[in-house]
């Protein structure tokens, strides 16, 4: 036993030692095709001595020994990105090095700007609604499927089928739709897409059309989820469809509304790939005198800023934001949903 | 005791496995380090020209065999992210030896990091050169695009209209009326084929059009509407001058394409014979074999002055810079001056990459109708610069694009057009420099 402490700390030391010195010749940028595996043996060393070093909380650090995969995955893809964009959110980085740090001066500028504060308000209201809309028509839609109807799998996969296209795809071809198809149809007419307000209802139109079947899914695993039992019981005592739908259905079924509410707010308000496809921010909009972009949403203002504009901390700082906002919404609609499960 | 060893050593390995990341990060900068040494020679470029691409590795393969010399193409593009791309290599230390920019805004990031070239030989025989801030040559052209407004030739002919006149307003309209007049009988569906939406199209309208208002008509050199520009001020009169050619063209153009159209819509007008003008330049001769054009076109200045104006804007669309601490920079500059002065290196970007040289004493000369065209303006000196793509970075795409996207539309007036235009700009400019 005594012996045990000088060997655990030796190869601690050991350890250290190696992982330091790869260390230093990596950042001294040092010729040496040694330092990658002398990192590895020296990190080796050190888990070992921690491993063996004599204490009474020998499981503890078992634990967290088995933890670190996991622990050290979440940090390298989520926890250090995040941090270092919060940290560049801070500074005039502009993609390849940083000089100073601007501290707050971003976060002012961001909302300063006009047109992040439309951006803002615009996918805001699209949320809603879009959230609104997705919502019904998938309900509808799973009602449709999980009653009586022949071929109700056929239409449960057609319903499907335009959440497997890509987005930007579907953008596209929408955008033939609207400006080529529409402008035929009903002829004379100019196409929906420049004018701003049918532009925006445009994008709803095709985001509704291509995530409606999705969320559909997810209520028709719900409704048939639904207990036989209590279905035969309450049409024993008389309730029509009507009743059965609103008083034992929808109630059975409220976790899965918490699912499909949640899902559809923050893919709503990530909204990104059909903008951009269908009309990259188009048409203009006259406001006062100024005129601006009518349909950038958040995720395409914020890429049009880094990637656009070449302002990359400002971009950054939008995003830190974006995730923000995105976070206390989500964190906010969960957990009234959840209260309502309950009382159910 | 035996067993406890053996499942700490698991342990340890296990953890050692995933910390192998790290390990592996090392690895790879010693393996990248070790190829540019390993060839020490290997010049490498990163090119923005996805279309060259062929060509280009067809010379390098042929100059290695000249002088021994290797040189390695990477060739970005077809929409992808090029400057961060070359951010990444630059956060990776994995930096070519010549990488591409486009412009002022791609420069500013770069500065610190680019060689002088200015005592290249080619330096000498060109005008469209990349110059820094203190004048010093550091980037190479490897080529001149130009445009002004593209007319059909032969319905020109037709209809009695003569390109050589079209040189200001009054000519122009004379033009579109003539042509207007005998649309059926030329098979034409509208006399222009532009397009302003501003989602696709802003590049157009914003940076190429307006290109014309800051430098049309003026010596390379002679700066001063966009120095004003950048002060956020317009002049008032050439800016009416050009409402007044910009509303020409919209009365004029097929009114679909105009407000909805994208860049296929408005080629395709052109290309089938549809419409006499296109506000295009010559990037487009490649793609007017796709749609079975065998008409004779040709360039016209966008001539929206009262006065003569007789020059097309032209300039090298990007340029590459030597990245300051690579390792071969003579053999970079020896490259260099093989692709622009050889008779190979004309080869290559004349008639293999279908552009038009840059410098003055190529010749080799192009067989595209436009590139034709364009030709003879950059040997008569008849050419005004790019000023347009000094401008802030994204500009037009954020806010000159739906100003004149809105003006095209018709939903305000001219005077509101230019006051918009002046204070669109003005907020943007001072924006950027924050």
């Amino acid at each position: 036993m005594n012996k045990k402490k000088p060997a655990a700390i030796g190869l601690l030391a050991v350890g250290i030692a190696a992982a330091v010195a790869a260390l230093y010749m990596d950042i001294t940028k040092a010729d040496n095709n040694f330092r990658g595996p002398l990192l590895i043996i020296g990190l080796t060393l050190l888990i070992m001595g921690i491993y063996f070093f004599p204490t009474r909380k020998h499981r503890k650090i078992i634990n967290a020994l088995f933890l670190l995969p996991l622990v050290f995955t979440f940090a390298v893809t989520v926890l250090i990105p995040f941090a270092s964009g919060i940290f560049y959110s801070l500074t005039d980085w502009n993609g390849i090095d940083y000089t100073k740090f601007v501290g707050f001066s971003n976060y002012i500028t961001m909302f300063k700007s006009m047109d992040y504060l439309y951006s803002l308000l615009i996918t805001v209201i699209f949320t809603v609604i879009n959230m609104i809309f997705v919502n019904i028509f998938a309900f509808s839609l799973a009602l449709l499927c999980t009653s009586k109807l022949k071929l109700k799998g056929f239409y449960q996969a057609a319903y499907f089928l335009p959440n497997l296209i890509g987005g930007i795809v579907l953008g596209y071809v929408w955008q033939f739709i609207f400006n080529k198809v529409l402008t035929v149809a009903i002829a004379g007419s100019d196409s929906m897409l420049t004018d701003p307000n049918l532009a925006f209802v445009a994008i709803l139109i095709v985001s509704t059309w291509q995530y409606a079947g999705y969320i559909m899914m997810i209520y028709v695993t719900g409704l048939t989820g639904v207990p036989k039992d209590i279905l035969e019981a309450s049409n024993v005592d008389g309730a029509g469809a009507a009743t059965t739908l609103f008083k034992i259905k929808m109630p059975m079924i409220a976790n899965t509304f918490t699912v499909c509410i949640f899902l559809t707010l923050v893919n709503s308000f990530k909204q990104f790939d059909l903008n951009l496809a269908i009309t990259n921010g188009a048409p203009a909009r006259v406001l006062g005198d100024k005129i601006i972009q009518s349909t950038e949403f958040l995720a395409l203002n914020i890429y049009n800023t880094a990637i656009g504009k070449n302002k990359y901390a400002l971009g950054q700082t939008k995003a830190v934001v974006f995730f923000v906002i995105l976070a206390i919404i989500s964190l906010t609609q969960v957990s009234i949903s959840k209260k309502r499960e309950v009382e159910m | 005791m035996k067993k406890k060893m053996i499942s700490a050593l698991l342990a340890a390995l296990m953890g050692a496995t995933l910390l192998a990341g790290c390990g592996a990060e090392g690895k790879n900068t010693d393996k990248s380090d070790s190829v540019s040494k390993g060839s020490a020679d290997a010049i490498r470029i990163v090119n923005g020209k996805i279309e060259i691409d062929k060509a280009l590795k067809a010379y390098a393969k042929d100059y290695e065999e000249r002088t021994g010399q290797k040189v390695v193409i990477e060739s970005l593009g077809g929409g992808a992210d090029i400057q961060g791309t070359l951010k990444s290599y630059k956060a990776s230390d994995n930096m070519p030896d010549l990488f591409v920019i486009g412009g002022r805004g791609d420069f500013a990031n770069w500065k610190d990091y680019v060689a002088d070239l200015g005592d290249c030989k080619w330096a000498s025989e060109t005008n469209f050169a990349f110059k820094g801030d203190d004048g010093k040559v550091v980037g190479f052209p490897y080529a001149v695009e130009g445009y002004g407004i593209t007319y059909n030739a032969d319905i020109l002919k037709k209809a009695g209209v003569d390109p050589t006149s079209l040189t200001n307003y009054d000519a122009f309209k004379n033009a579109f009326e003539t042509i207007d007049a005998k649309k059926d009988e030329l098979g034409l569906s509208a006399v222009c084929s532009v397009a302003a939406e501003s989602g696709q199209m802003y590049w157009s309208t914003g940076n190429h059009l307006f290109g014309y208002y800051l430098s049309g008509g003026l010596k390379r050199e002679d700066n001063q509407y966009f120095d004003e520009m950048l002060k956020g001020k317009l002049d008032t009169d050439r800016a009416a001058q050009f409402a007044d050619f910009f509303k020409l063209l919209c009365d004029y153009s097929d009114k679909q394409v105009l407000i909805s159209g994208t860049y296929d819509d408005q080629l395709a007008l052109f290309a089938q014979g549809k419409s006499a003008f296109i506000t295009e330049g010559n990037w487009i001769d490649p793609s007017l074999p796709d749609y079975d054009a065998t008409f004779d076109c040709g360039i016209a200045p966008l001539a929206f002055t009262k006065e003569d104006m007789t020059s097309v804007l032209a300039d090298s669309p990007s340029w590459w810079c030597a990245y300051k601490d690579g390792k071969n920079l003579d053999a970079v500059k020896a490259f260099l001056d093989d692709l622009a002065l050889s008779e190979e290196g004309q080869k290559c970007l004349i008639t293999d990459c279908g552009m038009i040289s840059p410098y003055n004493n190529s010749t080799i000369k192009p067989e595209a109708p436009l590139a034709k065209s364009l030709q003879a303006y950059v040997d008569g000196g008849n050419t005004s610069s790019w000023a347009w793509s000094n401008m802030p970075e994204g500009i037009a795409q954020k806010a000159t694009g739906v100003v004149f996207e809105s003006y095209a539309k018709g939903d305000i007036d001219k005077d509101t057009f230019v006051k918009t235009l002046q204070s669109t700009i003005a907020d943007y400019v001072a924006q950027s420099q924050q």
